[in-house]
C-alpha cells in the first residue's frame, strides 16, 4: 500500500507538472500569431483489484491537445482571404482616384486653360503672344496627359512586380505547407498524439497564404492537408507543392501574368478565373477591371480631342497664309501579334471615326477562314469573312501576308493615346485661326442680298479649288450663274434666299433679293490675318458633344471617368470596410476559442501549484506513514 | 464567451486605429474646406464639380472676351464720332458754300478746310487699335485699308470680314465694321436714284434731289432706273419737256423714239412737279408707266438743256468730298449757267453728305446696341458665375459647423477609447499573485 501511496502521489506531481509545463507553454506563447492554446487530457488510472473493490492508481496524461474548431478556422481563413483582395484593391485603385480626382492638378484645369487660350487667339488672332501661349497651354495639356499617362503606366508596372513578388510568395508559402505535411507525416506515428505546434505552424502558413491568393484545403487522413486555388488547381498535395510562375501575356508582353509549370522551363496560363481573392487575385481584377478601362477610357479623350482639334485646324489658314498642319501628334492604335503566332499576316487599325471609339481593346482571331472580332471590354464579338472591317471607328485592314488558323492579334486603339500624345505644332504663326477663304459683295450690286461669311466644309483635306476665286452672278432674282476654276461653271442655278451654296469645298449662303446683275465673289483670304473665323470654330469644340457617339463632351468623357473611378472606389472602399470588420469578427469568434487568456492561465498556474502541493503533502503524509513502521522495529 | 487576452490589445488598437483615421479624414477636410477630398468621397458630385467647373471657367473666358470686345469697339465708337464731326463741319461748310454772296476767294478758302477734312477722314480711316490692326481693314489687320491713288480716288484695300468674338455660349459678336461698310458702302443721291444737270447746260435751271412717292414703284419690275429730261424752249419762250427711259432709248411720253427737237409734250413750270408717271393727257404713251418717283425743276432750262435721273449707287465719302473740293475751286464764273451748275453740285454735295452722316449713324446705333448686348451679356456671365460658384460650394464645399463638431465627438470617442483601454489592460491577475 504505501508504494501504492507513494506511486499515486508521483503520478499527482507528475500531472501537476505537465499542467504547468502547458500552462507555462501557453504563457510563453500568448503572442505568437497562430497560435492555439493547449491543455492537457488527464484521466485516472484504473484501479488495481483487490478482494475489497478497485483501488485506484493516481492520475495518468492522456494527450496535450490544442483548442481547434475547424468551422472557425476555415471562416478565419476566407475571410482573411476577403479582407486581403478589398485591403489590396482597394490600395490600387485609390492611387487613380487621388490621381484623377485632384481639380487643381487633374486633367480639367489643363484642358480649360487650353482653350482659354484658344479663345484668347479667336479673340485676337493676329496677336503672337495669344497665340504663344495657347502653343503653351496646349504644351501643358499634353504634359498633364503624359504624367497622367506615365502614372498609370507605373501602377501597371507596379502591378506586374507585384504580381511577381505575390507568385513568389504564393510558392514559398507552398514549399513551407509541403515541407511540414512531410514533418507532420513523420510525428504522427502515433495517430493519438497530434504534433499541436506543427498543426500551428502549417495553419498559420495557410492564413498567411491567403492573404496572398484565396484558397481552400482539404484535411486527409494521414494527418497532411491538400491545398487548392480557384476552381480545383492544387498548389499543395502531401508533400508535393506546384510552382507558380509570373510570365509575360502571350497576348501583350507588357503584360505580366501567373502560369503554373508544368514541366522544365515551361508553364501554362492560368486562367484568371483561378486566381481570386487574396492580394493576388486583387491585382488581376482591378487591372482588368478598372485600370485598362480607365487608361482606355483617358486614350478615347486623348484619340478624340487630338482628332478633332487637328481636323478643325486643318480647314484653317495660319499667320503665314497657308493651311493649318496638325496640332497634336498622337499614335495610330496599337496591332500585338500573339507570340505563338503561324501566319504571316500583317494587321493594321486605323482610327476612321474617332466620335464612334468605345474605351476597350480588341482581340481579333482567325479561325476556319472567318476573322472574329471580339471587343474585350462587354465581350461583343462579330464576325467577318473578310477585311477590312470597320467596328467602333476603327478600321482593321489586312496590309500583308496572310493569317493562319488560329492566330490572335490584340489592338489597343487608346491605350497608348495618352503617354504617346505630342504638339505638332510649335510655331505660334502655324495656329490656324484664320478661315483660307472669304467672300465680297461689290458696292455696285443694287438687290439688297447680302452673303455669309462663308464656312470651310470638313473633313480636311481641304478641296484643291478652296481658294480659286469664284464669281456668283445673278442673272435673275431667283438665278445666278457660278464662275471659277473647279465649279464646273453652272448656269442658271436656283436661288433660296439662306440657302446653303457649296462649291470647291467652301459653304455660303446668300440671303435677301438680289438683282439680275448682282456679283458675290470668294476668294483666298490673303492678308486675313485679324481673321479669327477658324480660332472661334476652334474654341467651338470644347462645348460641342463630338464623343461617345456624339453624346458628349471632351470634359464629359473626364468627368464620367472620374465617377466611374470615383464610385468604383467608393464600393471597394465600403467592401474593404466590411470585410475588414467580418474578418475581426471571425478572428474575434475564433480566437474565443483558441485565444491565450492571460488571467486564465494564471488561474491555471494557481490550480496546478495547489495540486502539486497537495501531491507532495501526500508523498510527506506516506513517509510519516513508513516511519512509524520503522519506529515499531526499535 | 471567452476572450482571448491577444484579442483584447488587437481590438483595442484597431478601435484607436479607427478612430485616428476618421480624426484625420475630418481634419483633411477641415483643412481643405471641401467636402470631397478624392472623388471616391461622393463620385457623382466629384464629376458634376468637373463640369460645373468647366461651365464656370467658359463664362469667365465669355466675360474677359466681352472686355476685350467692349475696348475693341469702342475703338470704332470713337472712329465713328469723330467721323461724324468732321462730316458735321463739312455739312455746316456745305450749307456756307450755297450762299449767293461768295466770292470765288471765299470758296478756295472753304475749299481748304473741306481738303483738311478730307485729310481728317483719310486719318481716321486708317486708324489702328492698340495692338496695330488696322481698324477698318476686315479681316486683313495688316493692311492699310484705304490708299489714295489721285485725290478722291480713294481704293480700298481691306475687305468685308467681320472679326466675331464671342462674349456667350453660341453668341459671336463683331467688333468691326469694314471700312467698305463705313467709308464705301453711301448711296448717292436721295438714296433712291440722283439727279444731275448736264455739264453742258446753258440754261438756270436746278434739279432738286427728287422724291420717291412709292418706292414699291421705283423698285418694281421694268423700271429701266436711268433716264433724261430734255428741254425744248421755242422763239416764243415756251419751255417743254420730254422724259426718255436711257436704256429703250424711248421716249416715256410718246412710247415712241424721242423727237429730234421740241416742243415736246409736257409744258414746263419752273418749280412744277415733273411725274415719272404717265399723265394723260398731255402724253400720248398706249402703255402706262408709273415709276413712283417725281423731281422738281427751278429757274429757266435754256434749249437743249438735260437733266438725269439714275438709279442711286454707292459713292465712298472720299470721292463726295473731293467733287465739294473742286467744285468750290472751280468757282462761278461769269457764264450764265455757272451759277446754276455750282448750285447743282452744292446740291448734290448737300444730299451725298447727309447720307454719309445717316450711314454713320445708323453704324454709331448698330455699334452702341453692339456694345449694350456685350454689357448685358456680361451681366449675364456674372450672374452664371455666381450661380456656378454656388453650385460648386453647395456641391463641394464643407459644412464647418458639422464637421467641428463631429470632429470634437470623434475626439471625445478617442479618447474615451485609450482610457478604457488603458484601464481594462491594467487589469492583470498576475498583478495579485
Amino acid at each position: 500500500m504505501g508504494n501504492g501511496i507513494f506511486g499515486i502521489a508521483i503520478s499527482g506531481l507528475g500531472a501537476a507538472q505537465a499542467g504547468l509545463v502547458t500552462t507555462g507553454h501557453n504563457i510563453a506563447n500568448a503572442s505568437t500569431p497562430g497560435f492555439h492554446r493547449q491543455s492537457i487530457e488527464q484521466s485516472a488510472a484504473p484501479g488495481l483489484f483487490t478482494g475489497s473493490g478497485f483501488f485506484g492508481q493516481g492520475v495518468q496524461i492522456d494527450t496535450v491537445v490544442r483548442a481547434y474548431d475547424r468551422f472557425l478556422e476555415q471562416q478565419v481563413a476566407r475571410s482573411a482571404a476577403q479582407s486581403s483582395y478589398y485591403a489590396a484593391y482597394q490600395a490600387q485603385i485609390e492611387r487613380i482616384d487621388n490621381l484623377l480626382g485632384d481639380s487643381t492638378t487633374g486633367l480639367s484645369p489643363a484642358l480649360q486653360a487650353f482653350f482659354g487660350a484658344v479663345q484668347s487667339v479667336a479673340a485676337d488672332p493676329p496677336s503672337i503672344p495669344s497665340r504663344q501661349s495657347m502653343i503653351s497651354a496646349g504644351a501643358s495639356l499634353v504634359a498633364r496627359f503624359n504624367q497622367i499617362a506615365s502614372q498609370f503606366n507605373d501602377i501597371r508596372s507596379g502591378i506586374n512586380s507585384q504580381i511577381t513578388s505575390a507568385v513568389g510568395q504564393i510558392n514559398a508559402y507552398a514549399q513551407q505547407i509541403a515541407a511540414l505535411n512531410s514533418r507532420i507525416l513523420v510525428a504522427q506515428n502515433n495517430p493519438s498524439q497530434p504534433p499541436n505546434d506543427l498543426y500551428d505552424q502549417r495553419d498559420a502558413l495557410v492564413a498567411q497564404l491567403n492573404g496572398v491568393i484565396g484558397t481552400s484545403t482539404v484535411q486527409q487522413s494521414d494527418g497532411t492537408i491538400s491545398v487548392f486555388i480557384g476552381n480545383g488547381q492544387s498548389l499543395v498535395v502531401g508533400a508535393q507543392a506546384t510552382t507558380l510562375s509570373a510570365m509575360a501575356s502571350p497576348d501583350d508582353p507588357l503584360r505580366t501574368e501567373v502560369g503554373y509549370s508544368t514541366g522544365a522551363g515551361t508553364a501554362t496560363l492560368l486562367n484568371s478565373a483561378s486566381l481570386t481573392g487574396g492580394r493576388l487575385g486583387a491585382l488581376i481584377a482591378f487591372r482588368s477591371a478598372d485600370l485598362d478601362g480607365a487608361q482606355n477610357a483617358l486614350g478615347v479623350l486623348v484619340q478624340g480631342l487630338a482628332h478633332t482639334f487637328n481636323d478643325q485646324q486643318k480647314l484653317g489658314q495660319d499667320l503665314n497664309g497657308a493651311i493649318g498642319t496638325d496640332f497634336f501628334s498622337v499614335p495610330a492604335p496599337a496591332v500585338i501579334d500573339r507570340s505563338t503566332n503561324t501566319g504571316t499576316a500583317v494587321i493594321t487599325a486605323t482610327i476612321s471615326a474617332v466620335t464612334a471609339l468605345v474605351a476597350s481593346d480588341y482581340r481579333l482571331s482567325f479561325s476556319g477562314g472567318n476573322y472574329t472580332l471580339l471587343r474585350l471590354s462587354d465581350d461583343t464579338s462579330s464576325t467577318f469573312a473578310a477585311l477590312p472591317q470597320t467596328v467602333d471607328g476603327i478600321t482593321f485592314t489586312l496590309t500583308g501576308g496572310a493569317p493562319a488558323n488560329g492566330d490572335n492579334f490584340l489592338v489597343q486603339p487608346t491605350r497608348d493615346a495618352a503617354r504617346a500624345i505630342g504638339l505638332n505644332l510649335t510655331d505660334p504663326r502655324g495656329v490656324a485661326a484664320a478661315a483660307p477663304m472669304r467672300t465680297a459683295a461689290p458696292g455696285s450690286n443694287t438687290g439688297n442680298a447680302t452673303i455669309s461669311a462663308g464656312s470651310v466644309n470638313g473633313p480636311p483635306p481641304v478641296n484643291v479649288n478652296l481658294q480659286q476665286p469664284v464669281t456668283i452672278t445673278f442673272t435673275s432674282a431667283n438665278t445666278f450663274d457660278v464662275t471659277g476654276a473647279g465649279t464646273g461653271n453652272p448656269v442658271g442655278v436656283a436661288y433660296t434666299s439662306g440657302g446653303n451654296i457649296s462649291y470647291n469645298g467652301w459653304s455660303v449662303q446668300i440671303s435677301g433679293t438680289p438683282s439680275a446683275g448682282d456679283v458675290f465673289t470668294i476668294g483666298p483670304n490673303s492678308g486675313g490675318i485679324a481673321d479669327g473665323r477658324n480660332a472661334l470654330l476652334l474654341a467651338g469644340l470644347q462645348t460641342q458633344n463630338l464623343l461617345a457617339g456624339g453624346t458628349t463632351t471632351y470634359q464629359g468623357i473626364y468627368s464620367q471617368l472620374v465617377g466611374r473611378v470615383g464610385s468604383q472606389a467608393q464600393q471597394i472602399g465600403v467592401a474593404a470596410e466590411s470585410h475588414a470588420a467580418l474578418a475581426v469578427e471571425a478572428l474575434q469568434a475564433q480566437q474565443s476559442v483558441v485565444g491565450v487568456n492571460l488571467d486564465e492561465e494564471a488561474a491555471n498556474l494557481l490550480r496546478y501549484q495547489q495540486a502539486y502541493q497537495a501531491a507532495g503533502k501526500v508523498i510527506q503524509i506516506a513517509s510519516t506513514l513508513f516511519d512509524t513502521i520503522l519506529e515499531l522495529g526499535k | 464567451m471567452r476572450i482571448s487576452t491577444g484579442m483584447l490589445y488587437y481590438l483595442g488598437s484597431t478601435s484607436l486605429q479607427q478612430g485616428q483615421q476618421e480624426l484625420v479624414r475630418l481634419q483633411q477636410q477641415i483643412a481643405s474646406g471641401r467636402r470631397i477630398v478624392k472623388p471616391s468621397d461622393d463620385p457623382v458630385a466629384a464629376s458634376a464639380v468637373l463640369d460645373v467647373n468647366q461651365s464656370k471657367a467658359l463664362v469667365e473666358q465669355y466675360r474677359t472676351n466681352a472686355d476685350g470686345a467692349k475696348g475693341q469697339l469702342g475703338l470704332e465708337e470713337n472712329a465713328l464720332a469723330d467721323m461724324t464731326t468732321v462730316l458735321q463741319n463739312v455739312k455746316t461748310l456745305a450749307v456756307y458754300a450755297g450762299n449767293a454772296s461768295l466770292s470765288n476767294t471765299d470758296r478756295d478758302s472753304l475749299a481748304t478746310e473741306v481738303e483738311t477734312a478730307y485729310q481728317q477722314l483719310l486719318e481716321i480711316a486708317n486708324r489702328r487699335d492698340s495692338k496695330g490692326q488696322y481698324l477698318f481693314s476686315g479681316y486683313q489687320g495688316a493692311t492699310v485699308p484705304f490708299s489714295q491713288v489721285t485725290p478722291g480716288n480713294v481704293t480700298y484695300n481691306g475687305d468685308a470680314g467681320h472679326r466675331d468674338v464671342q462674349i456667350g455660349a453660341g453668341r459671336a459678336i463683331s467688333v468691326n465694321d469694314s471700312g467698305e461698310a463705313v467709308f464705301r458702302a453711301i448711296r448717292n443721291g436721295n438714296g433712291t436714284f440722283v439727279t444731275a444737270a448736264a455739264g453742258a447746260n446753258t440754261g438756270t435751271g436746278v434739279i432738286g434731289p427728287g422724291s420717291v412717292t412709292d418706292p414699291s414703284k421705283w423698285n418694281g419690275p421694268g423700271n429701266p432706273g436711268s433716264f433724261t429730261i430734255r428741254f425744248d424752249v421755242t422763239a416764243t419762250g415756251a419751255i417743254t419737256y420730254d422724259i426718255v427711259d436711257n436704256v429703250s432709248n424711248l421716249s416715256l411720253l410718246t412710247g415712241a423714239a424721242p423727237a429730234a427737237g421740241g416742243p415736246y409734250l409736257r409744258t414746263y413750270s419752273p418749280g412744277g412737279t415733273i411725274s415719272l408717271s404717265r399723265q394723260v393727257p398731255p402724253d400720248t404713251n398706249p402703255i402706262a408707266f408709273d415709276y413712283g418717283a417725281t423731281v422738281t425743276i427751278d429757274n429757266r432750262p435754256a434749249d437743249g438743256d438735260t437733266f438725269t435721273i439714275n438709279s442711286s449707287t454707292n459713292q465712298d465719302i472720299f470721292t463726295t468730298l473731293q467733287a465739294f473740293i473742286s467744285n468750290l475751286r472751280s468757282g462761278v464764273s461769269a457764264v450764265t449757267s455757272s451759277g446754276a451748275a455750282y448750285q447743282n453740285s452744292i446740291n448734290g454735295t448737300m444730299l451725298n453728305l447727309d447720307n454719309a452722316l445717316d450711314s454713320v449713324l445708323n453704324l454709331r446705333t448698330s455699334v452702341g446696341s453692339r456694345l449694350a448686348e456685350i454689357d448685358a451679356a456680361k451681366d449675364t456671365g456674372e450672374s452664371l458665375s455666381v450661380q456656378y460658384s454656388q453650385m460648386l460650394s453647395g456641391l463641394q464645399d464643407l459644412d464647418y459647423a458639422k464637421a467641428i463638431s463631429d470632429l470634437s465627438l470623434q475626439q471625445t470617442y478617442l479618447q474615451a477609447a485609450q482610457q478604457s483601454f488603458l484601464r481594462i489592460t491594467g487589469l492583470s491577475l498576475f498583478d495579485l499573485l
